[in-house]
Parts: structure tokens; sequence; C-alpha cells
């Protein structure tokens, strides 16, 4: 079975403008999606250094996610399972 | 060698302060060490500011090269007498030790200190001067000798009681020391100050029948740290700061996502974050092989000047990342700051929170506390 990749930034940046509550993403999946989803942490993804985008930032599958909330990553995580499916 | 020293009090049951007093101080270009201990008579606030005066006087002329005898009988001369039991007011020992090992400890009314090579005890000489009540004792310490100082509430705690009707007495303590040092040789200055206290307690059923205070100085070879922080100024020097830490004889701590980074990119090594146990307050710890402790920096290293600042420490570790951070740089003598000055352009834009320090600040109120609170050797090296 094919698995989502989430990369979540703890930086001191991500951190301080909202993403103090990433890191607790798993306890917001939908259980039955949860072995279908990979989550890690990264101590920074070098995005903060870009000026155009917002923190606190977040990866899924490589694909780029600024102002990220969990509401914002579950959503998009279901999204990309049911596709799969 | 290096001198590890900490103490502890337990106010007599009921009052809020104590009156054993304990203060030392560390003279850098001289390399000595001078502590002084002080009981009031009596307890609670008067008490306190009597051992208060009592040591800050005998502190500030032994720092200042006075003749050990002649400052400790200007403090006498200074001390009150009490009308009704004609004694002076506050007791006090003095430790003077330079860094290569020469001790001199002179006592007045204290109970008789105890020093301890490995887990025997040392006889040393002391000179009594009958006319004004001064004992004084000199001997060279060694590696792996401890000076333990301790006011009447220790020696004479549970007093009254069945077992003990003239309290712990002084050979009981000593054997209760020496069995801790045979189990423990390497037992720290504070965890033993916190054994011989909490013991004293228990004897006196935890309601100590007076103040209850001790003091260790632990003769041993340093134990090193270093802290990187930060990125280097200059690009290149990237290789250079990661082989600084990889060959440094001692414990490492990383303290920094972009710092983190430049580690696991120039080891070959990943860098992991520890998802499992997180706190909103701090960002989670991360893990480098070879590296001890990885953490985030600027508020780590914030959350960790404040828990120094205010002794908030407890001794248990716990997963907080500025307390773990605390405890390391507490169980270490030597720390080494390696801290790059590159500016991170991302915390420069004033609408970020206050709490972005600039890094260089934060570390050097750490150093500051290190040095002047808990008498650590301190150096920072900017890269």
């Amino acid at each position: 079975m094919k698995k989502h990749k989430v990369t979540i930034c703890t930086g001191t940046l991500c951190h301080v403008m909202g993403g103090s509550e990433l890191p607790a993403l798993s306890q917001f999946i939908p259980p039955q999606y949860l072995n279908q989803v990979e989550i890690k942490g990264s101590p920074c993804i070098n995005h903060c250094k870009n000026q155009d985008m917002k923190p606190p930032f977040a990866e899924i599958d490589g694909d780029i996610f600024c102002e990220a909330t969990i509401d914002k990553l579950v959503k998009e995580l279901i999204k990309r399972i049911e596709n799969d499916s | 060698m290096f001198i590890d020293a900490d103490y502890g009090h337990k106010p007599k049951l009921g009052q809020i302060v104590c009156g054993d007093v304990f203060m030392n101080e560390k003279i850098k270009n001289e390399n000595r060490l001078v502590a002084v201990l002080s009981d009031g008579l009596g307890s609670g606030i008067k008490a306190n500011i009597l051992a208060k005066m009592t040591a800050s006087m005998a502190l500030n002329f032994t720092v200042n090269n006075q003749p050990l005898e002649r400052s400790a009988i200007s403090i006498k001369q200074t001390l009150p007498i009490c009308e009704v039991r004609k004694i002076a007011f506050a007791t006090f020992t003095i430790v003077d030790t330079e860094f290569d090992g020469f001790t001199r400890i002179i006592e007045y009314g204290n109970p008789q200190f105890v020093v301890f090579r490995r887990n025997q005890l040392l006889a040393l000489k002391t000179v009594v001067n009958a006319e004004n009540e001064l004992s004084v004792s000199e001997f060279n310490a060694e590696i792996e000798d401890r000076i333990i100082l301790f006011s009447d509430g220790v020696s004479q705690s549970g007093i009254g009681r069945k077992d003990m009707p003239f309290g712990w007495g002084n050979c009981e303590m000593i054997k209760y020391i020496q069995n801790k040092l045979t189990h423990n040789p390497h037992i720290s200055a504070k965890d033993l100050q916190k054994t011989i206290i909490s013991r004293a307690s228990l004897n006196d059923n935890l309601k100590p029948q007076d103040d209850t205070s001790c003091g260790v100085l632990y003769f041993r070879t340093p134990r090193q740290l270093i802290l990187c922080s930060g990125p280097p100024y200059d690009k290149n020097k990237d290789a250079q700061m990661v082989e600084m830490v990889s060959n440094f004889p001692g414990h490492k701590v990383i303290s920094g996502g972009t710092t983190a980074q430049i580690f696991a990119r120039e080891l070959k090594r990943p860098v992991e974050v520890d998802l499992s146990n997180v706190s909103p307050e701090l960002p989670p710890i991360a893990t480098i092989e070879g590296i001890d402790l990885v953490t985030e920096g600027i508020l780590t290293l914030g959350k960790s000047a404040e828990i120094l600042k205010n002794k908030e420490h407890n001794g248990v570790s716990s997963n907080n990342p500025a307390m773990l951070l605390s405890e390391t740089f507490l169980n270490h003598d030597k720390i080494t700051f390696l801290i790059g000055t590159r500016i991170n352009e991302a915390h420069q834009d004033p609408k970020m929170p206050v709490e972005l320090e600039i890094r260089r600040n934060v570390i050097k109120k750490i150093a500051y506390l290190l040095e002047k609170k808990y008498l650590k050797e301190v150096e920072i090296k900017y890269i």
C-alpha cells in the first residue's frame, strides 16, 4: 500500500508562527487512514528563507504547504488517500 | 582540578526562611574558591539576617585576602552576644581553597565539618585557638576529595527520639555518608547534599526541629560539555565547526534547527525529530547519532535561561527540552559555547514575537548565570 509522507517543520519560526500544534497531527487523522500515512518531523525544512511564503510549513509527498494547520493537512491527506482508491 | 560546589537547606518547621546561610564565590583570576556556612542563633528572619551578615562579611574579607584569623576575629567582635546565653549570635565556617588543592578551613561554633578522601574520612591537623575559640585546619585536597559542611540541624536531627536520644550524631552521620560514597563514588555535590538533608529531615519525622543545611565541595576532574548553536558566519566554516564538536572530549549538545541540519549534512547522518513527546510550549527534541542532545535554538535557550535564573530545575528528568538542557548544563563543570554568528534573516522581521531574541545575548545570559550562580567554568567561542 502506498504511504503518504508528511514532514512537519518544528523549527523556531514555524513554531512561533502557529505551528506549535502541528506535531500532534496523527491524533486528528481518522483512524482507518492512519496506516497509510507516515509522519516525520524536521528541525527546519528551509522554506522560511523564502519571503513569498508564510510559515508554518509542512510537506506532503514533497509538496509544500504554507500557513499549514491541522485542519488543512488532514483534509489534504484524506483527499489524497481517497484519490488512491 | 574542578570544584563542584552545591548546598541546600530546609528551614525549621513553621519558618519560611532558613536561619543558616551558605555563600560561595569563585575568584577566577586567582584560581580560588571561598565558601562560607553561617548559622544564626535561633530561627526565622532574625537568624537569617544574622547569618547573612556574618556570611557576607566572612566571604568578602576572605575574597579580599584578609588573613583568615583576622577576619574571623573581626566578625566575632562585630557580632552581638546574646545576653541570656552568653554566646555569639552566629557561628561560621570559612573554606578557602585554591585549585591546586591547598585548603584552609576556619571554624567558629559550627559542628566539626568532615573531609572524605574517596570513601574514607580524612583525619586533619586542627589547631584550636582557645582564646577566641577558633579552630584552623589545613590540608592539600586531591581529586575525589569532598569537604562537607553542615549546621547543627543535621548532626542533631532526631534529637529526643527513643532510638537516638542525642540525635543523629557525627559518628552515625559519617557512617551514612561513607556508605553513600562507597555505593556511588562519583555522586555530585548536589545529590550528596540532597541525600544528607533529606535523611536529616527524615530523622525528625519530616518536621525539622532546627534549620538544617548542608554544603558540599567536591574536587574532581572536570566534566566537559560543548553547546553548539547557530550557523557559522562564513559558510566555508561549516565543516570546521562540525569537526570541532565531533572531536570534543565530552558531552555534545546542538541547539538550533539550522545547526542540526548542518551537522546532519556534514556527518551524513539522518536527523530525526521525536514527535511522540511534544509540548505546545517548545519545539520537540531531535536525535543525531553521536550527538547527545539536539534541541531547537532560541526558544529553548531562552526558556533554559529562565529556568536557571529561577532555580526551577528539580532534579527530576523530564521531557521538556528546556528542562533537559538545564539539567545537562548543571551536570557538567566546564562548558564551552560554540556560537555561530550568521544572522537568521527569517527572524529579523519586526512582526515576529519578541521571544526571538538575539542569540548572542541569550548565550551571554546563560553563561553569566552558569558562572555566577552555579560556579561553572564557561568559555564562549564565536565562529
